[in-house]
């Protein structure tokens, strides 16, 4: 009868043993970082001002009518710039074709040191300043046709800019 | 002859048990949001092959896991001073087997689940969720951390 208990004890521990759920523990973290938003803060047209049909004309970035874009943003954060540029100006049903465009960015509202790139459709890379500013310039040519038509031509720059 | 009769009795339920170091699990990847912008809520989709966490778990084909997170409700600026609020959705986690024919479960990362491993005998668990900053949220980085906890049968 001892003997009976025994056993049956030990079939009870190693039963319990054998069913005995095995629970285990691991970590991962969740991370985010807060930037501010990003904003425009103002802009200046790219103005070609007059020409004259049959002569091509250029702006570029350290013009005084070249286009600029002031924004503001996270300190130091980087940004992607991205460009949907017009291949035409447009009077009516004229075009004016504009190209070969120039660009550059700066920590300040100046061109002198800054950065050169081309703006396109592909992202250029550049960062806020310390103070969390930066300026971009935009230069281009247009070229108009011995017959160009007079008028006022105009056409959109976008810039978006986008954290990363 | 007793003792040898006992012995061969209780062999095929001792190795019932799993062995030392045969269920495992692993922390394999962050739940990172990168970048957010004050205002703006951001989510990551569990599905997202690079800012979703992820949690390697493995055990002993046709048995049974049990898996329950431990979630975060705020993550904390690593500077200190602020708080970020984060959420886990319903269908915020995904389990996979690890075999080809293993088909994803969707769960909800809030509640307690339990597979059973019927194709594999490890899968992962990959979290997603969502994370909201106040429109004056202190900007920098915060963290918080996500345990998952297995329990194996």
């Amino acid at each position: 009868m001892r003997i009976a208990n025994r056993v049956s004890a030990v079939l009870a521990a190693l039963f319990s043993l054998a069913t005995a759920a095995e629970a285990q523990s691991a970590n991962i973290q969740a991370l985010a970082t807060v930037y501010q938003p990003i904003s425009f803060l103002s802009t200046r047209n790219l103005d070609f001002g007059n020409v004259f049909p049959g002569v091509a004309k250029t702006i570029g970035i350290a013009a005084a009518t070249s286009g600029q874009f002031q924004m503001g943003g996270q300190a130091s954060g980087n940004v992607n710039l991205t460009f949907t540029l017009p291949t035409n100006l447009v009077f009516g049903a004229n075009n004016l074709p504009i190209a070969t465009w120039t660009g550059c960015t700066s920590p300040t509202n100046t061109t002198a040191g800054c950065t050169a790139f081309t703006p396109s459709g592909a992202a250029t890379g550049s960062a806020f300043s310390a103070l969390g500013a930066l300026w971009v310039f935009v230069g281009a040519t247009v070229t108009p046709g011995a017959a160009q038509a007079a008028g006022n031509y105009t056409g959109t720059v976008t810039l978006t800019a986008a954290y990363f | 002859m007793r003792p040898c009769l006992l012995l061969l009795l209780l062999l095929p339920i001792a190795t019932a048990t799993p062995l030392a170091g045969q269920s495992t699990v692993t922390g394999i990847r962050d739940l990172n949001f990168g970048v957010v912008i004050r205002g703006v809520q951001t989510t990551v989709a569990p599905s997202d092959p690079i800012r979703s966490g992820r949690f390697y778990v493995r055990h002993i084909l046709n048995r049974q896991v049990q898996v329950r997170f431990t979630l975060p409700t705020t993550l904390a600026r690593v500077a200190g001073g602020a708080t970020l609020p984060i959420t886990f959705g319903a269908t915020d986690a995904i389990a996979q087997g690890t075999a080809g024919s293993s088909v994803p479960v969707t769960f909800n990362p809030n509640n307690t689940q339990t597979f059973t491993l019927t194709t594999s005998a490890d899968f992962n668990v990959n979290l997603g969720g969502r994370v909201s900053p106040a429109a004056g949220q202190a900007t920098g980085a915060y963290r918080g951390t996500v345990t998952l906890t297995c329990t194996f049968f």
